[in-house]
């Protein structure tokens, strides 16, 4: 039995740098309140199981996925932890609804970056602790060098990487619950202290803390609660090799390969043509190049192109992160990938105001896992 | 009753707190063997998968590509190539670095993979991708059986 599966709720909670006055289960507590209010369930009457999506170690804390499910309505139910993305937590979802297994399923993840004293560490510890690890670089070492790979490999320059800044930071200027907005030109970008050659201080996302939850059904249980289902055509993921030293520094093949597997189960033959627009996976400027590229939504090589002949522009064939992407909305560890879904679903929902795409159908929302990882995700969505 | 928040700043009290964790790491087989051939003899050593035709650095006793097991050892000259790099200016603090270290991979000749480390005796506006290196070691009374057993690699 094959069904199809639809986002019926979306709650979440604004994107900032701090949050001082919440600990990080109430922001749990808030965006999931949102999300039943939104889908008009009761999560202790209707929702079958649910579905977390985040790292420990970010809130540190050790195996602190046992206390998840008391604050998003799931204590004696159904629940599973992910240490990943979100956007995997809703493949979990989609499959679990498609196959019949449940018919109604919330996914969560959240980011209280703004606790954590030392990112980097965190970083680094992932790393290998034998070849890696003890040479003690701060760990965006590795942002710095696949930059320098995919601008030699591709022949793209810094300034179309910039370019993506600038971009992103002024989308995001139009969403409200945006954290990092800002109008800024290419030479801001290009000016900007060099950290990690050929990377600099602007081209990275910086942390944002906030927390999204999403409700989920099958088709019969969407058509009962919503009138604005938004379906999930396809979902797709995988993994490169995660060691430094085998894995590709130019291509970004786990989003070429995570994008394949979604475009099958969308059924999509052709992105270019079939894809309205695009939120993907900008924790650094080059990888929304990189991304594109993998994703067939711009032809090899010529992504840098495309931004610099403004092709991914809001008012552009294909906008490409008209939320602001993690560079304007902040980078929300494993949200990251569900802030991109969230922007699909208002876009597809008719609610994004006054950055309202027009005649909008079929959207795309890829993340990348972050350092050091070499994994992300794909999910396409319809409002058809 | 509704739910009151909090609205001064001041009125929020984080608890400060850390996770001592402390571990040991095994090499394993194939890192017990790298790391002990490079103290000893300052050697370099691979794995080939004779399915793929692929040589692993670092080694490993498991192909990635075919998940054959693999026990056919191999010496790897000391030189390659830097097959990308970056000039880092941020230590692991978030501090700017008052020397920039040159992060680079180095891939040697007909070997898949390579070894991540940093270049010495070259100014940074210097490299390129592509450009020939080679490893310096320590001085062998001062090598551990670590990754910081070479002390960088060096323009040829
Ligand atoms: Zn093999």
């Amino acid at each position: 039995m094959q069904r199809r599966v639809a986002i019926i709720g979306i709650g979440y909670t604004p994107f900032r740098p701090i949050t001082p006055e919440l600990s990080f289960k109430e922001m749990m507590f808030e965006a999931a309140q949102r999300a039943y209010e939104d889908a008009g369930v009761c999560p202790r009457r209707d929702i079958d199981a649910f579905v977390t999506c985040e790292e420990d170690f970010t809130h540190g804390r050790s195996i602190f996925n046992i206390h998840m499910p008391d604050n998003i309505g799931a204590v004696l139910k159904r629940i599973h932890t992910l240490p990943a993305d979100g956007i995997y937590g809703l493949a979990d979802a989609y499959m679990l609804i498609n196959t019949g297994l449940v018919d109604v399923m919330a996914v969560e993840s959240h980011s209280k970056a703004s606790n954590m004293l030392t990112p980097n560490y965190l970083v680094a510890h992932a790393m290998d602790p034998v070849y890696n690890k003890p040479l003690a670089y701060n760990p965006y070492f590795i942002a710095g060098m696949e930059m320098n790979r995919f601008l030699c490999e591709t022949g793209t320059t810094e300034e179309q990487c910039a370019l993506v800044a600038v971009k992103n930071k002024a989308n995001a200027l139009l969403n409200p619950q945006a954290a990092y907005g800002d109008r800024i030109t290419l030479d801001d970008v290009l000016d900007s202290e060099m950290m990690f050659h050929p990377l600099s201080r602007l081209e990275m996302s910086a942390p944002a803390d906030g927390g999204i939850v999403m409700v989920l059904a099958c088709e019969e249980k969407a058509y009962a609660l919503s009138d604005r289902p938004v379906w999930v055509r396809g979902v797709g993921w995988c993994s490169d090799a995660p060691s430094l030293e085998t894995r590709d520094w130019g291509k970004a093949v786990y989003a070429q390969l995570a994008g394949d597997m979604a475009y099958r189960v969308a059924g999509i033959g052709n992105p270019r043509l079939e894809i309205d627009f695009a939120e993907v996976d900008d924790t650094f400027a080059y990888k929304e190049l990189q991304h594109l590229e993998a994703l067939r939504l711009c032809r090899p090589g010529e992504a840098g192109l495309m931004v610099e002949e403004g092709g991914t522009l809001r008012d552009s064939e294909l906008p490409v992160n008209v939320s602001g992407g993690s560079l304007g909305v902040g980078r929300l560890d494993e949200a990251t990938g569900l802030q991109k879904v969230l922007e699909v679903v208002i876009q597809l929902r008719g609610e994004a105001g006054s950055r309202q795409l027009d005649d909008v159908q079929v959207g795309l929302a890829q993340s990348w896992r972050g350092l050091p990882a070499n994994s992300g995700a794909v999910a396409i969505l319809s409002n058809e | 009753m509704p739910v009151d928040k909090v609205t001064q700043v001041a009125q929020t009290k984080p608890l400060h707190g850390e996770i001592p964790v402390y571990a040991q790491y095994t090499f394993g087989i194939a890192g017990e063997k790298f790391f002990r051939e490079l103290k000893d003899n300052g050697r370099l050593m691979g794995v080939k998968c004779p399915e793929c035709n692929l040589i692993y650095v670092p080694p490993r006793i498991y192909c990635e590509r075919c998940f054959s097991e693999l026990t056919e050892w191999l010496e790897i000259p000391n030189r390659g190539v830097v097959h990308t790099f970056t000039v880092s200016h941020i230590d692991l603090d978030g501090n700017r670095l008052k020397e920039p270290v040159i992060v680079a991979l180095v891939k040697f000749d007909g070997v898949y993979g390579g070894l991540v480390h940093r270049l010495g005796r070259v100014e940074a506006d210097k490299v390129s991708i592509g450009m020939p290196v080679e490893m310096v070691l320590k001085s062998k009374t001062k090598r551990v059986g670590s990754i910081l057993d070479i002390d960088y690699f060096k323009p040829v």
